[in-house]
């Protein structure tokens, strides 16, 4: 075994760029890992990154391969560096490998098999070994492992230049300023989100189309495009330094850009196992599909994580978790510790919460939405629970206390029902933040809980 | 740089992004992180650097986001020392509001004659549904409390569409349904009778579709003793207008159980 372990010249050699061991030195150490092990043909191991779901990474250190599941398009990427540099100092202990690898390294060997001409394919993602000649049999025709590799690069090229295109986009409306009538046109705004959905970067596309919403919807409409305009331009610039931003920054970045992860990927994430409090239900109509955000806290670790649903025409809506109600249940958030999240196994029934939960005054609850929006600036929605009551400043309905006070915004029914229930006393509320102001979700009064949340269009959807 | 200087410079980059970069320089920066900042992002044309400048600037915002001025809270209405109606019954009336609305009159005179007041989301949602019934109005009104005309002083758009006054003795009573003279006479009768005569028409075919508003009325209107044998022999009998009849019989006889009748 010894004999056959790379030096760390070797593990340099390939790299992608000098740059990438320098990325992937702070993640050789133990206690970033889980998992590890070794054998005669490949290691591999778990790594924590800043999520709650561990990148797995395996080498193949015979015919020189590797394989992670974290996004990056870089080959090999950090974790797998990371991988080899504790291989190489001595760190990974041997042991027989889990069906993970036992299935990728049985599968390589069946493409070997197969291969009738040993040659490399310029298409191979996985490069020669250092110091090795190319390993004989690398497979002529492309692998699925390839195309995977193949179809990730091509996607986010696309995703690069749709982040440039809309960058110069956004430059254009700089230049030609906010008083150009094109911006009251929808098509202006339809067509760079069709270009966007073009490009796959659909979470962007979906943000331009609500943008477009923005415009003469209230007096102070320039202000408010203005600064979406430059939330665009934010995740526009972090999306194209991907690769230089710190690990949970940039997967949360790529999410924001509207990168695709596969559920199954997210399920097979670390749970956060907690009793969560299904603190408030909010339904949003975006084009034309209903998005349901479901906020849920953890009543031990105190974090926040969102479930969204979607419903098209005459489609249902999830209403498996009630507002008002605890649930022990593992929750898989995607990656870059982001709020949503996907419920995985219920460990039992949800019961009525019996203890108002913990209320923030206003003040502490704009340091945390705050901190939340320091993080990732162009967040749109954030929860806090509070202990506040509804009144009028100069008109308009304010939520406040004896801190201060934050714009509400609302239906008649929602604002009304606040209203009705605090009538000039303080209630324990959840409430979502959006830059335009702050919804009131759910009350939790005494002796009953009540959602009054923006509902679903009954007639649009299936069931609300 | 203090948050009332974001401000000010955000207005600033506002104003001259309303006109554009190609017919006004955008604004320099304060002194400060953000001039450092800008200073840094060099950009080879005034778009470009006021795209990143805005992009800073409206993150920063965010970023403070610090609460308003304190609020004087407003004046509470009268106390109002009933108890709200049970939850159960609130999400009952949900039900009745969205597929039996024959029994809103009676669920809403049953709170009043029990002692309860309606929940704040009851209240606000039968001031929206009744705003120019104004029988309906003045017996939320009752049901409500001070808190309804608190609320509607707060909230216009809760406020009663017409000026009509309800009379005192409507208020009170529950309306008059259409019940046909075969069927009248069911009414006031005990259990026994009553599902005995109902089934007998049933069961020789006297009830169609025609027949579906006025046998509604009947299981709205009749003694609330009947409904539970009325229900089970409704629901023997499987045939589509007697279920729906049956689950009406259910929902009424839950309702006023859970209102303490």
């Amino acid at each position: 075994m010894d004999a056959a372990r790379w030096t760390i010249e070797q593990v340099a050699a390939v790299a992608p760029t000098p740059r990438a061991i320098v990325a992937a030195e702070p993640l050789a150490v133990d206690a970033r890992w889980s998992g590890l092990g070794c054998d005669a043909r490949a290691l591999w191991g778990r790594c924590r990154g800043g999520g709650a779901e561990p990148y797995e990474a395996m080498v193949d250190h015979v015919e020189v391969a590797w394989r992670c599941t974290c996004p990056s398009r870089t080959l090999p990427c950090k974790h797998a560096l990371a991988l080899m540099l504790i291989w190489v100092r001595g760190s990974v202990p041997e042991s027989a490998p889990p069906a993970r690898v036992t299935n990728w390294v049985d599968a390589r060997n069946r493409r070997v098999e197969r291969a009738p001409v040993p040659t490399a394919s310029p298409g191979d993602r996985e490069p020669a070994g250092p110091g090795t000649d190319p390993p004989a049999g690398l497979p002529a025709e492309p692998s699925d492992r390839d195309e995977i590799d193949r179809s990730r690069d091509e996607r986010v090229a696309r995703m690069m230049e749709g982040l440039t295109e809309l960058d110069r986009w956004l430059e254009d409306r700089m230049r030609t300023g906010l008083a150009d009538p094109a911006l009251s046109s929808y098509t202006t705004w339809d067509s760079l989100a069709a270009r966007l959905v073009d490009a796959r970067v659909g979470s962007l596309a979906n943000r331009v189309r609500r943008l477009a919403g923005l415009v003469g919807a209230s007096p102070d409409w320039h202000a408010d495009v203005l600064a979406e305009l430059g939330m665009l331009h934010l995740i526009a610039q972090a999306g194209r330094r991907l690769q230089s931003l710190p690990g949970p920054l940039a997967d949360a970045v790529a999410t924001a850009s509207g990168w695709q992860v596969r559920q199954a990927d997210v399920l097979l994430g670390v749970p956060e196992t907690d009793d969560w409090f299904v603190a408030g239900r909010s339904d949003v109509r975006e084009d034309r599909i209903e998005v349901r955000r479901v906020w849920l806290r953890g009543i031990a670790s105190g974090r926040w994580a969102m479930l969204l649903s979607f419903a098209a025409y005459r489609q249902t809506l999830d209403d498996s978790f009630g507002v008002g109600t605890v649930v022990r249940v593992d929750l898989h958030r995607y990656p870059g510790g982001s709020l949503r999240a996907l419920a995985g196994r219920q460990h039992a029934e949800a019961l009525p919460i019996l203890i108002p939960p913990a209320a923030l005054t206003i003040a502490e609850a704009c340091d945390e939405i705050g901190s939340a929006i320091a993080a990732e600036p162009w967040l749109e929605r954030f929860p806090a629970t509070v202990r506040a009551t509804s009144t009028i400043v100069d008109g308009r309905w304010v939520l406040g206390d004896q801190t201060g006070c934050l714009a509400l915004l609302g239906s008649v029914r929602a604002v009304g029902t606040l209203a009705a229930a605090t009538a000039g006393a303080q209630v324990t509320l959840t409430i979502e933040w959006t830059p335009h102001g702050v919804t009131p979700l759910t009350l939790h009064l005494p002796d009953r809980t009540l959602d009054v949340g923006p509902r679903a269009d009954s007639s649009f959807i299936g069931a609300a | 740089m203090t948050i009332l200087t974001i401000d000010g410079y955000w207005r600033d980059l506002v104003t001259a992004a309303l006109l554009g970069t190609d017919r006004r320089e955008p604004p320099v920066p304060p002194e400060g992180v953000l001039a450092d900042l800008v200073a840094d992002a060099v950009r080879p044309d005034a778009a470009s650097r006021m795209l990143a400048t805005v992009g800073a600037v409206a993150a920063a915002q965010r970023a403070s986001f610090v609460p308003l001025p304190t609020a004087d809270p407003l004046q509470p209405p009268e106390t109002d020392s009933r108890p709200f109606c049970p939850p159960a019954a609130t999400a009952t009336w949900r039900t009745v509001a969205a597929y039996w609305s024959v029994l809103e009159d009676e669920w809403v005179l049953t709170v009043i004659e029990r002692g309860y007041r309606l929940p704040p989301d009851v209240l606000v949602e039968l001031l929206m549904r009744h705003r120019n019934d104004p029988v309906r109005r003045a017996r939320i009104a009752l049901a409500g409390g001070p808190l309804t005309g608190w609320l509607i002083n707060q909230i216009p758009e809760l406020a009663a569409i017409g000026g009509r006054i309800a009379a005192a003795e409507a208020v009170t009573a529950l309306p008059e349904l259409a019940i046909p003279p075969e069927l009248s006479a069911l009414v006031g009768t005990d259990p026994h009778t009553f599902t005995e005569q109902l089934m007998a028409g049933f069961r020789a075919g006297a009830y169609g579709a025609a027949h579906r508003a006025v046998l509604v009325n009947l299981l709205a209107r009749c003694r609330p003793a009947v409904l539970v044998d009325a229900a089970k022999a409704l629901t023997t009998f499987g045939y589509g207008q007697a279920l729906a009849l049956a689950d009406l019989a259910n929902l009424r006889h839950r309702m006023l159980t859970e209102l303490g009748s």
